[in-house]
């Protein structure tokens, strides 16, 4: 495979002002994604984006934010109804060709529009599921309590994850949940769907982000410490609930195995764990162990704009290792009820 | 480059107004088993699945490759959904070529579908306000623009709906089947959004559509001669900004210069034995016509007038019966792709074209700024 | 299938409330429209007009904002395009009449704005090039709606042809749509 590499990343900075349409919030982030990167916007050889238009509310939706890359005179480009992680991912084949060097990936999603317990029951087959209207928090309450019940890890065991989340979140600037708490303060808060209570639940978050790709020692000249993508795959489990085991998730370490996780040590994970049970399966899944950073940002427990929530997680994971000095880090994307369809991308330094 | 791409397999459902026998899930295998099939491949086969389609909420089924990946055979493997409006077929199929001219997949399924009888489309596109115009209104327009600027006499919108509804009476999959339609019945339909009348429109369909795509040891292995995709291309541009011309593109220009220049091809007026082009307004045929730089500025018409683009004329052009027959949204881009792909594998059927060698498919969506295409040969590129 | 019972239908109404708040640009331009005033953002960089504006550049992508760029737009000007539309009975369509619909070319704005209702006017009549003025709406009904950011229809009842020259097809060629 061709060596490509992320050589910059931006994303919204906190709460987009009340009303700003979704191109509105890619202007500003795709703009700096590219002046970051160094490359001419009109140079960029492909690019790609992921956006939801049942989370905006309109059909087409994606095509308002088309704008946002300035696509005059026309470029190529491609749109996935997915995470912006998969987008990345389409971005990265790209790359392979070998006939361009440079794409530009963004991906944006306004969830506060609507109500998501409500809006996500769509995502359900619509003929035995969804009419039942089951809500995501009670569809990953299921998970939780699977999980329990097969390992014997308690509801303190989840509250220590969201100590651990919000206060890694202090140092994240983007972050709309962060601060000091203690597993048995948070336990005194009521179910929201029993073992699941408010903290073990994502937040509602709006956002945007965007990076850009380079492919080979192009890279290395753009970019001071680029991450280079050593393996990134993808996999899908069985939707309905009742035919898999929900307490583990298949996709999640097909994935894993595929983007050859296991070749190295992991130093730091960004998991798109929004819910505090799915860090536990995830780990499991992709063999992390107690060494491994996990979500040093806050992960998705802290922000959660869904449909970037995945591709800011590659972009947390791109700031370790051009920021922090790390060797070796692995982001994860997700999609679906009950971590239904995962993505695992790692990412290494030169 | 890594590898070559074949088309080895093709599969489509028997596309109609309502498919009440079968679900969303039912229809899209259908088209994915008649496609692994004619590739003699088995689910075991495919490493992964592309899906494509328009719109969520014209089913109302937020994406539904979550709930299809079952019945897609993806489970335990990757699934990518696609949505690029109404190009979304073809650009769908681009997609899939990526992962195996890449050489990141070897075999990848790619599907597309629409069930509007699921639905209700002209609701989805007004986003359920009072006034929606539906695409017809929303082209109608440009293609009046077209007419003014082109000097088109107006029989030519008619001659276009007549020949690819007589083309879909040689294909078994098309929807409709209009076997007394003649100019005078297309003159005298109903003006919906002048200067389109009905039957110069589109219908509403349920079907899908599916190929598998195999580098060149499962091209060449192929138990059917493959299609090789001589080359793919998809273009975007802003919709909306002052100068722009919708009637004559320049993405779809760029798209084309793209394909043809990957495929060696000079004079696609001759290079090319036929074209499968998204026609889902009688008028389109010529506008494409010349946007494909088939012909020259202003002159499409005179080439559809002249019966060049009938399936007996040189350059014939939607011999399936094309988009004005069948419309399945989410499907009709890759609807031409696999039919150019056909006439390609001499699969066509009765709608073969003598000796097709290499054929155009193409798709376009969006407020006429998205466009997929690709150039497929029976000769290996 | 044979031998199987004909599928029956059910039909499943879904109903989703999405809360869309107001662009602050499009909240000014409709503050502006409810005082009876078009208004459009020119680009710094070309120069181009939008309106109603976006808040950016669509090819320069350079952000505009409402102090500095705003121009003030005519309320008449040419139809460049156009289709007498049918309109299609779907759910909760209210239209039952045969009407046009137009893309026009403010004077002052560089691109047309699309899709605008004509009236006061024989359908056989409406040609490219007409010009046309805005029948605005009563001042106290503009309001409600207005605030709300919503487009010209919210301030401008109909586009009326006036007593004008054609403007030649030549002249507006390039800003068909």
């Amino acid at each position: 495979m061709r060596d490509v590499a992320i050589v910059s990343f931006s994303q919204l900075r906190g709460d987009p002002e009340g009303g700003v349409p979704e191109v509105l919030m890619l202007v500003p982030v795709v703009l700096e994604a590219i002046e970051k990167s160094g490359v001419p916007r009109k140079q960029i050889g492909f690019t790609c984006s992921g956006s939801c238009d049942y989370l905006t509310g309109a059909p087409f939706a994606f095509v308002q934010n088309l704008a946002a890359t300035g696509a005059w005179p026309p470029i190529s480009e491609s749109h996935l109804e997915m995470d912006g992680a998969w987008a990345l991912q389409e971005a990265w084949v790209r790359l392979q060709h070998g006939d361009i060097d440079t794409a530009l990936v963004f991906a944006s999603g306004r969830p506060s529009n609507s109500d998501l317990r409500e809006v996500l029951c769509l995502q359900l087959d619509p003929y035995y599921l969804m009419p039942l209207w089951p809500d995501y928090i009670s569809l990953a309450a299921l998970q939780a309590q699977a999980l329990l019940a097969r390992t014997g890890h308690t509801e303190k065991d989840l509250a220590e994850i969201v100590v651990r989340a919000r206060r890694a979140a202090l140092s994240n600037p983007n972050a709309e949940i962060s601060g000091e708490f203690t597993a048995s303060e948070l336990l005194q808060a009521p179910y929201v769907s029993s073992p699941l209570r408010a903290h073990d639940c994502p937040p509602i978050s709006d956002g945007a982000a965007a990076m850009v790709l380079v492919a080979g020692d192009r890279a290395r000249d753009l970019c001071e410490r680029p991450a280079w993508i050593r393996g990134i795959d993808h996999r899908i489990d069985a939707q309905y609930p009742g035919v898999r085991d929900l307490s583990v998730s298949p996709s999640a370490r097909l994935a894993g195995e595929h983007a050859g996780v296991g070749r190295g040590p992991v130093e730091v994970a960004e998991l798109a764990a929004a819910f505090s049970h799915e860090e536990l399966i995830l780990r499991e899944a992709l063999g992390l162990g107690d060494e491994v950073l996990v979500n040093p940002s806050g992960g998705a427990l802290c922000s959660n704009p869904m449909v970037a929530t995945g591709l800011i997680r590659i972009g947390e994971a791109f700031r370790q290792i051009h920021e922090q000095g790390r060797e070796r880090v692995l982001a994860h994307a997700s999609s679906g009820p009950c971590l239904q369809q995962n993505l695992v991308c790692v990412l290494e330094a030169d | 480059m890594a590898e070559r791409c074949a088309v080895i397999g093709i599969g489509q459902t028997h596309h109609t107004r309502r498919r009440d026998d079968v679900s969303l899930a039912g229809l899209v295998r259908e088209a994915a088993v008649r496609a692994l099939e004619d590739a003699e491949l088995g689910w075991k086969d495919i490493e992964a699945v592309v899906i494509g389609t328009a719109p969520d909420l014209f089913e109302g089924v937020m994406m539904p490759e979550l709930y299809l990946a079952e019945a897609l055979g993806a489970v335990g493997k990757p699934i990518t959904r696609v949505h690029t409006a109404g190009s979304v077929g073809g650009s769908t199929a681009v997609v899939a070529t990526q992962l195996v001219q890449s050489g990141v997949h070897e075999r990848v399924l790619t599907v597309a579908f629409e069930k509007q009888s699921e639905g209700d489309t002209s609701w989805g596109l007004s986003g359920g306000r009072s006034g929606g115009v539906g695409a017809g209104g929303y082209f109608a327009p440009h293609i009046k623009a077209y007419i003014e600027r082109s000097g088109a006499p107006e029989h030519v919108g008619w001659k276009v709906a007549v020949k690819d509804r007589q083309n879909a009476l040689r294909n078994p999959y098309a929807h409709l089947k209009l076997d007394k339609i003649d100019i005078d019945s297309v003159k005298g339909s109903e003006m919906l959004w002048a200067p389109i009348r009905r039957l110069e429109s589109c219908p509403t369909s349920d079907g899908a559509c599916a190929m598998v795509l195999a580098n060149e040891a499962g091209g060449r292995r192929a138990p059917r001669a493959p299609a090789w995709v001589h080359g793919k291309a998809i273009r975007s541009e802003n919709g909306f900004f002052p100068g722009r011309d919708p009637v004559n593109p320049v993405a779809g220009q760029d798209c084309a210069a793209d394909v043809y220049r990957q495929a060696g091809i000079t004079d696609p007026r001759r290079e090319l034995d036929m074209i499968e082009c998204y026609v889902p307004f009688s008028w389109y045929e010529p506008m494409w016509m010349e946007n494909l730089g088939i012909a020259e500025k202003n002159r499409g018409w005179e080439l559809t007038d002249s019966g060049a683009t009938a399936f007996e004329g040189d350059i014939p052009v939607n011999c399936s019966g094309g988009v004005l027959s069948t419309n399945p949204i989410g499907a009709s881009g890759m609807l031409r792709f696999a039919e150019a792909a056909l006439q390609v594998r001499g699969q066509a059927g009765e709608r073969q074209v003598d000796g097709a060698r290499r054929a155009l498919g193409h798709a376009y969506g969006g407020a006429a700024q998205y466009f997929a295409m690709w150039v497929v040969g029976s000769e290996r590129p | 299938m044979a031998g199987s019972e004909p599928v029956s239908f059910m039909q499943q109404m879904v109903s989703l409330e999405y809360k869309l708040r107001a662009s602050p640009v499009a909240v000014d331009f409709a503050r502006r429209l409810c005082a009876g005033t078009i208004t459009g953002h020119a680009c710094p960089e070309c120069g181009l007009v939008y309106t109603p504006p976006s808040g950016f550049c669509s090819i320069c992508v350079v952000p505009t904002n409402t102090r500095e760029h705003e121009v003030e737009i005519a309320d008449r000007g040419t139809v460049t395009a156009f289709t007498i539309v049918n309109p299609i009975q779907y759910r909760g369509q209210k239209e039952r009449e045969v009407y046009a619909v137009a893309s026009i070319l403010l004077d002052g704005a560089s691109g047309t704005i699309g899709q605008q209702r004509l009236g006061d006017v024989d359908l056989d009549r409406v040609r490219m090039g007409m010009r046309v003025e805005a029948v605005w709406l009563p001042e106290e009904k503009r309001k409600d709606s207005a605030a709300m950011g919503a487009g010209l229809a919210s301030a401008i009842h109909h586009w009326r042809p006036v007593d004008e020259p054609d403007t030649p097809l030549e002249e507006f060629a390039e800003h068909i749509i």
